[in-house]
């Protein structure tokens, strides 16, 4: 069976993963012009930032997109990461499935397909070349380069047109594409709206985007923190499929089933391994290369029946609320933000997560629809904005469960708010191919709804507090409007002088901001009493109340 | 004649100005001890109108409702009372009077004003219960005349003094101002009041006034607030029995039952108004059987409406049970002037002086 398989393999190899996506384009995301273009600006951003981090560089990155014809477009895309190797360039930008080794890693991820993707589509859409400005340090020089290729796609490698050397005043990669098919919009799926997000899913970063009509945004960075980089961690018996475990035993250098077990799991000590043995009855003195798929499974589906610890999750690492604040305060200047990181948990007893979310009011908050502004819910996966099939997201259904009624959101879609949810995985489930959704697991979407409850109670809580200071305002200048008029009438009516009236409007006051904070309208008044009567003695006791307890 | 001493008129303007301006003075007592003010306006909800066995009327309960300056609902109302209030002392001082329609245009200028004219009747009431005092003491006057009166007593309005024999065949008309009337003499030992002014020139031409002593009241329908003031007047302070004669049915009833015990709706106000003294003549369901009076069948809203009173607490007493009982089981009901079928002299001649014989 597993010789059919590799023959099967071997066919497949006659044509090449850049052969094979050439013709199914769609696999790589770039379906519709809109989205083809949101996907290329996705790859190129991320590749950028994962090659900056890895450096411990702050991201800044440059892009500027000019309008050749309708739906014909330059991009130029520049970072200031630690620049690619000559000997790599063309590795990097035209050779399909790079790196392909089985890692449980926290990552922006893509399928390795990224920028190689982005040339592809260029060239099969315009003929044009590819251009390539690489500046990297080597032993302690720094050299820079400018190359010219098209991919050969059927050798699944990059063709040399043009090199040059360039004089570099700094690392980084500078890459110049074409397009036709695609389209520049400010749709919520849309290039611009993907670099929005991508600053507030990354707070760190700098990004100077040149949109088509020259306009130039500049999207500042509200951190200046590297984030720490997530450390890789052994995948958890309960995290693994058969298809894994025959992964594992190809590439390994372990002699039998039980050290490649040890070793490539996590929480797996011998006396797990000795219940697997008598749970499946299968020898695990075999060797790894042996291993069947029906093997596989049957040590899954034993894994399925055991108790093991939690994963760790010191691989995980979150963005952290400070930061999510900072980050949505920078391009959303709400009126109220806050964010909340919770704690690691796992879905399908063996995949760790942790779920962030935030929630801003006011000011640039909400998505712009004909001059008001609405709800917009922006989801993240390890950072990276999900701005495509949204419907069936646990994100989105999650959001959709919780009764906004009860945070003083009466109409959530008609109130200017941005809820952020991110989650953080080694192993992100995603729906589907694009990964642009989340597999409604229950503990995920148990985690969102907490996660986005605590958030919506704090902003209840200020929309409470800033209705009851509208409303204290509105009163008090009843109050301040009435007193003095009804005290003139009664003093006309006494036929008496109108006594000092501004401890009594002053008392009134207060009462009536009381009972606007639910408090007993009473005790406040005679509290004011006190505090107007107290001496300056009184005071001081007041801010030492323990004076009184040592007695 | 008998003369009438001049006892109480002053003393109602005094306390009426007096109680107006307490209100303010206990507004700026507050303010001056640091208090915030707050005024107790008793409660006009259906569950706060009792009958009082002892008084024989509706009177309110103790129910209050707050009014503070500390509250933002209130203060507004707290505002127009004050206002009201003034205006009304101001009335009082001047000794004059404005109609409710006529304080809701002057309101119009005050700082704290009404919306509509509703609301400032209600201001007006509010006053009123919280004073317990009668709208006709504060100068608010009802736009309508009260009932006419025939008979020898001589009033005294402003300079001009009236004697209710010499004051046409329509008799004195009772004004708004009744209070404002001194009763200088008379000479009448009752006061019958008649439901229809049609009874009320009936009685004048066959000289009951003569016949049996008496004033005869006419009061179109039901009793105005002037002239139920008017009739516990001549009752309490002449000493005089009040009767009062309506059609035989529940509607004639109860116009005789508001005069004798004061109407729930002006609870606050009916120890001025009611006259529990005052005695219903006829025409009654046994008048009815008795006299073999013409009939109409009773219509299924009299029905009703008898019903209605039979629970009533103030048809309480075993008279009053048994008449309602006794209408509702002939089904008959008949008209004051009904009597005619025997002549039209026949009501003076005979009715009356039987009835009279029989209730002194």
């Amino acid at each position: 069976m597993s010789q059919q398989a590799s023959e099967l393999f071997d066919n497949f190899q006659e044509l090449t993963p850049s052969e094979f996506f050439r013709k199914n384009k769609q696999m790589l995301g770039f379906t519709g012009k809109i989205r083809s273009l949101t996907i290329v600006f996705h790859e190129l951003i991320t590749n950028s930032f994962d090659a900056a981090e890895e450096a411990g560089i702050l991201p800044e990155i440059k892009i500027d997109l000019k309008r050749i014809d309708k739906d014909h477009y330059l991009l130029r895309h520049s970072d200031n990461g630690p620049g690619i190797p000559e000997d790599y360039i063309m590795k990097v930008y035209c050779t399909m499935f790079a790196g392909s080794k089985f890692r449980n890693i926290q990552s922006r991820g893509q399928q390795g397909l990224g920028c190689s993707g982005c040339v592809l589509l260029s060239q099969m859409t315009t003929g044009e070349p590819a251009r390539v400005v690489s500046a990297y340090e080597e032993g302690d020089k720094l050299k820079g380069v400018k190359l010219e290729f098209k991919m050969d796609v059927k050798k699944n490698k990059g063709m040399l047109l043009k090199r040059e050397d360039y004089d570099a005043k700094h690392t980084g990669v500078c890459v110049e594409l074409e397009f036709k098919d695609v389209s520049y919009s400010l749709a919520e799926q849309g290039a611009f709206e993907y670099i929005r997000r991508t600053i507030i899913g990354n707070p760190h970063a700098k990004i100077i985007f040149r949109d088509p009509t020259g306009h130039k945004y500049i999207f500042n960075r509200a951190a200046d923190m590297v984030p720490v980089l997530p450390k890789e961690v052994l995948p958890h018996p309960k995290g693994v499929t058969a298809d894994d475990l025959i992964f594992m035993a190809k590439h390994t250098d372990k002699r039998r089933f039980r050290s490649l077990l040890t070793s490539s799991l996590s929480r797996m000590s011998n006396k797990r391994i000795s219940e697997i043995e008598e749970i499946t009855g299968i020898d695990l003195n075999k060797r790894p290369k042996d291993m069947k798929w029906d093997e596989a499974e049957e040590i899954v589906n034993a894994f399925s029946k055991m108790d093991f610890m939690a994963p760790p999750t010191s691989g995980l690492i979150p963005i952290g609320n400070e930061q999510i604040e900072d980050g949505m305060k920078e391009i959303l200047k709400p009126e109220f933000i806050t964010a909340t990181t919770r704690k690691p948990v796992t879905y399908r007893g063996g995949v760790a997560f942790i779920i962030e979310a935030g929630i801003a009011y006011g000011g640039n908050s909400g998505r712009l629809v004909n001059e008001t502004r609405k709800a917009e819910i922006m989801r993240f996966a390890n950072r990276v904005p999900l701005t495509f099939d949204q419907g069936s997201c646990a994100i989105t259904e999650a959001l959709k469960s919780i009764d906004w009624k009860r945070y003083g959101l009466r109409d959530l879609d008609n109130t200017p708010v941005t809820i952020f949810v991110n989650i953080i995985s080694t192993q992100v489930p995603y729906l589907s191919t694009g990964k642009q959704s989340v597999a409604p697991e229950p503990e995920i979407i148990h985690e969102v709804r907490q996660a986005t409850m605590k958030v919506g109670r704090k902003l209840q809580k200020y929309l409470r507090a800033k209705k009851a200071a509208k409303e204290e305002a509105l009163r008090s200048r009843i109050f301040e409007e009435y007193v003095p008029a009804i005290l003139k009438e009664s003093a006309a009516l006494a036929e008496t002088e109108v006594p000092e009236y501004q401890e009594v409007l002053a008392k009134v006051t207060r009462r009536s901001l009381a009972e606007l904070l639910g408090e007993d309208p009473d005790k406040v008044e005679e509290e004011v009493e006190e505090e107007l009567t107290s001496t300056i003695d009184d005071v001081e006791e007041e801010k030492n109340p323990d004076i009184e307890d040592i007695d | 004649m008998t003369d009438v001493k001049e006892k109480t008129k002053l003393n109602r303007k005094e306390i009426t100005y007096n109680k107006l301006k307490g209100l303010g003075q206990d507004i700026i007592n507050d303010v001056t001890e640091k208090k915030i003010p707050t005024l107790s306006v008793p409660s006009r909800g259906t569950s706060n109108i009792v009958y009082d066995d002892a008084k024989r009327y509706y009177v309110l309960g103790d129910r209050y409702g707050k009014r503070s300056l500390g509250n933002v609902k209130q203060i507004k109302k707290i505002g127009q009372m004050v206002h009201v209030a003034n205006f009304c002392k101001d009335l009082v001082q001047r000794e004059k009077t404005a109609t409710l329609r006529e304080m809701y245009y002057v309101s119009e200028g005050w700082g704290i004003g009404f919306d509509n004219q509703q609301e400032s009747n209600i201001v007006g009431e509010d006053i009123e219960v919280t004073l317990g005092t009668t709208r006709e003491d504060l100068g608010l006057m009802p736009e309508e005349d009260g009932a006419s009166v025939y008979g020898n007593i001589v009033l005294q309005e402003g300079d001009i003094e009236i004697n209710a024999l010499k004051s046409g065949k329509s008799g004195y008309t009772i004004s708004p101002t009744i209070d404002e009337v001194d009763f200088v003499g008379h000479d009448v030992k009752r006061v019958i009041a008649v439901e229809t002014m049609g009874m009320f020139h009936r009685m004048v031409q066959e000289k009951a006034y003569d016949k049996f002593d008496t004033l005869i009241v006419g009061l179109k329908g039901q009793a105005a607030r002037a002239t139920r003031r008017f009739l516990k007047r001549v009752n309490e302070e002449l000493n005089l029995p009040v009767y009062i004669c309506n059609d035989g049915d529940p509607w004639g009833f109860h116009i005789a039952m508001v005069i004798i015990s004061g109407s729930a709706k002006l609870a606050h106000v009916n120890h001025d108004l009611a006259t529990p003294n005052a005695k219903f003549l006829g025409v009654s369901a046994s008048d009815i059987i008795n006299y073999e009076l013409p009939t109409d069948p009773l219509k299924d809203i009299d029905v009703l409406r008898l019903k209605e009173l039979a629970k009533d607490p103030r048809y309480r007493d075993e008279a009053w049970q048994n008449e309602i009982k006794k209408m509702l089981k002939i089904g008959k009901k008949a008209e004051q002037q009904s009597f005619s079928k025997y002549g039209l002299e026949y009501v003076v001649d005979t009715y009356f002086p039987e009835k009279l014989d029989a209730m002194e």
